[in-house]
């Protein structure tokens, strides 16, 4: 039984610190895609706490056949859906500026420069994100970073491995069109190789 | 070779699935047609800048304010384990009364003279039940046959309330849509 295993049993029988554990281990992974896809940091921040909540009082119905990742990212992002879906019901515009993410503004380890180009990366890969249904947004995030296989996000979003190819196939093509209109060319390529 | 497939091949290259065989075609294919070799710089930027963009983190006591507002499973587990007890007693009690009440009267009941006139009681109530329910059909198809437009009325009416229930359910997204979706992930 490896760590996290042990964490997982003590936290089936109500113990918080062995859930802080898992918390600290996957904090990141689910607050980077609450950030995707909502595109706003205190609405992340709410997402991922709450997707860690929820997982917490479904401890009993995980699967250990599956792995802990895939389960808590597939409640961060449906969550995340179901938020989505909510904003729109309430007609808030999602166009207003939203502010940027508190990590863009303490990376004073790096140099000014160094930070310009991050916070300009940053901003356009939201930017270019916002421009997805929410479907294809979830697809792209999970693949691109958290390197999740086909049939993993195929399980996740309760569909087929060709649904989800097609589905990345248009988003890209979607991205690149996009993203020349927003000015990336590929000259840009060596700029973004932070 | 049509541009779809070109596509297609690009789409496998930049997820590294690309067979050894098919990449001189594509290569090819990209020397000739400017359009497609714009259409793959495009798509290669896209890749690229995704992968380079890192994670991002929560602020750091993210942890503390997430663990402060779990709930107590223990008191939970408890609590449920209650209720369970007293489901379960309440489900029993009346099983233990009536073996109690078997035991002191069940020579009484078991005369012949008694177990008659029970059978007779009980059939009693399933006629008066009959005659009752039947009474309310009767009347229901009366009000029908007078009443139509209240029917009818009635009908739109459910219909209206179908329709922007579905409508309301797609706009907001129910939560359970959700847990079904991770149910089936852990089945």
């Amino acid at each position: 039984m490896n760590e996290e295993q042990v964490w997982l049993e003590q936290a089936r029988k109500g113990d918080k610190t062995a859930f802080g554990h898992l918390i600290e281990a996957y904090q990141t992974p689910v607050y980077n895609l609450a950030y995707r896809m909502l595109n706003n940091s205190g609405e992340a921040e709410e997402a991922a706490q709450e997707a860690f909540i929820r997982a917490y009082t479904r401890l009993d119905t995980y699967n250990p056949a599956h792995k802990f990742s895939t389960w808590i990212l597939s409640i961060t992002s449906n969550y995340c859906i179901d938020v989505i879906r909510k904003r729109r019901a309430l007609l808030l515009s999602i166009d207003e500026p939203l502010p940027p993410h508190p990590a863009l503004k303490t990376q004073s380890s790096k140099g000014p420069e160094a930070q310009v180009l991050i916070q300009e990366q940053q901003d356009m890969v939201q930017a270019l994100l916002q421009e997805l249904p929410e479907d294809y947004r979830q697809t792209v995030v999970l693949r691109y970073w958290h390197d999740l296989s086909y049939e993993e996000i195929a399980e996740m979003m309760d569909t087929s491995v060709s649904a989800i190819k097609s589905r990345l196939f248009r988003a890209r093509r979607q991205l690149a069109e996009v993203g020349m209109q927003y000015g990336l060319d590929p000259a840009m390529e060596t700029a973004v190789a932070i | 070779m049509e541009h779809e497939e070109i596509y297609v091949m690009m789409m496998e290259a930049l997820d590294g699935e690309l067979a050894d065989e098919q990449q001189p075609l594509l290569a090819d294919h990209l020397r000739v047609c400017p359009p497609c070799m714009r259409e793959w710089q495009a798509l290669l930027t896209i890749d690229q800048l995704f992968r380079q963009t890192p994670l991002l983190s929560p602020a750091a006591d993210f942890t503390q304010r997430t663990l402060a507002r779990l709930p107590n499973t223990r008191y939970r587990v408890g609590l449920i384990g209650a209720i369970y007890m007293l489901l379960l007693f309440s489900g029993t009690l009346p099983i233990l009364i009536g073996i109690w009440a078997i035991s002191q009267y069940g020579s009484v009941v078991t005369q012949p003279g008694v177990v008659s006139s029970l059978i007779q009681s009980a059939a009693q109530i399933v006629q008066v039940i009959g005659a009752v329910l039947n009474a309310l059909l009767n009347g229901l198809g009366e009000f029908v046959v007078q009443q139509p437009a209240v029917l009818g009325w009635l009908l739109v009416m459910i219909g209206i309330v179908s329709v922007w229930s579905g409508v309301y359910r797609q706009l907001i997204g129910w939560p359970s849509m959700s847990l079904t979706r991770v149910r089936s992930l852990n089945s």
